[in-house]
């Protein structure tokens, strides 16, 4: 009994509830440092097929990685996959809107030459690994193929079909992102399903 | 092969085509995904700092009320009597009696004129 006293006399002491605090703060920080971690190149392709622009995915990206840090870090970590994709959704859609009307007064311009814009950049052209030459064909050809198609999907079947397929989220986790009812991400999924099967099923 | 089995066997084909495009992400893209999520989490360590600033704007407002007191407390003081007050100075039949008094008032205006000069 003394024992314990004495112990819950520390635990309860200032320097310890602070130091307790730090650690929590780093232990949570080192959670969604692992979690971002594992979902932006997912993130950034589902973004750049729906954005089609390297930039603007990158840009949809680290909003949403702001936006889930501020407004949900302190959220448990299960409910952070199906947040962070709502929001990033969200981005994707504003940013569409956002170039539509972008476009609309740039139809108004007179036209840039695109090649003034692009430098020569070694790193950017630097690939992550590289596969043997015949097996690296094969894979640009499905990659592209399949990547052209996805991209042709209709937005919501495109974001079924990526949440569902590509970043693993259940029904339930993908209609939580995607705003809408599980019986609806099923249905968006199926047709995205059957539409890509009809255009690739013998490239893939 | 199911209809089933098809769906299954393509479901994990384009998953895994979709997979080796995520892989073969060039640097440029990786480094600014990294430097996204460092920027994000930097986030976290702002409030702590941000506490300081945060009374920022109450230090200051207390800084300029304490300079207005101070300014308005050491400024030398001047007594401008009211016009009612010079009235009941004038109307009161008992204090001013060396306006009436011929040699006082000559000793004030000597003591007048003494000070303009």
């Amino acid at each position: 009994m003394t024992a314990f006293v004495t112990l819950a006399g520390v635990y309860s002491t200032p320097d310890f509830r602070v130091e307790r605090s730090r650690e929590q703060e780093w232990m949570s920080s080192r959670a969604l440092e692992q979690f971002l971690a594992g979902v932006e190149k997912r993130a950034f392709k589902i973004a750049q097929l729906s954005l089609r622009n390297d930039d603007d995915a990158l840009d949809a990206v680290q909003d949403a990685m702001m936006k889930l840090v501020q407004s949900y870090g302190s959220r448990g970590s299960e409910e952070w996959r199906p947040l962070f994709y709502r929001i990033l959704a969200n981005g994707i859609r504003d940013m569409q809107r956002r170039r539509t009307v972008r476009g609309r007064i740039m139809a108004w311009l007179p036209a840039r030459d695109a090649e003034d814009d692009q430098d020569f950049d070694p790193i950017a052209q630097a690939p992550s690994h590289e596969p043997n030459p015949a097996r690296r064909l094969e894979l640009d050809e499905a990659i592209g193929t399949l990547e052209t198609a996805v991209a042709e999907l209709p937005a919501r079947q495109r974001q079924a079909f990526l949440l569902r397929n590509f970043e693993g989220l259940d029904v339930s986790e993908t209609a939580s992102a995607m705003g809408c009812s599980e019986g609806s991400v099923k249905t968006h999924y199926f047709r995205a399903l059957e539409t890509l099967r009809a255009r690739l099923g013998e490239v893939i | 092969m199911s209809q089933e089995s098809q769906d299954g066997a393509f479901e994990k084909r384009t998953r895994a085509v979709l997979e080796e495009s995520a892989a073969r992400l060039d640097g440029r893209t990786l480094s600014r995904l990294t430097q996204a999520r460092h920027a994000a989490l930097e986030q976290l360590q702002r409030p702590a700092r941000a506490r300081w600033w945060a009374w920022m704007p109450a230090g200051a407002a207390a800084a300029v009320a304490v300079l207005a007191v101070s300014l308005w407390m050491g400024r030398p003081a001047v007594e401008t009597p009211s016009p009612m007050e010079d009235l009941e100075f004038l109307t009161d039949a008992d204090a001013p009696e060396f306006v009436t008094d011929g040699e006082e008032l000559e000793f004030y205006e000597w003591a007048a004129g003494e000070m303009e000069s």
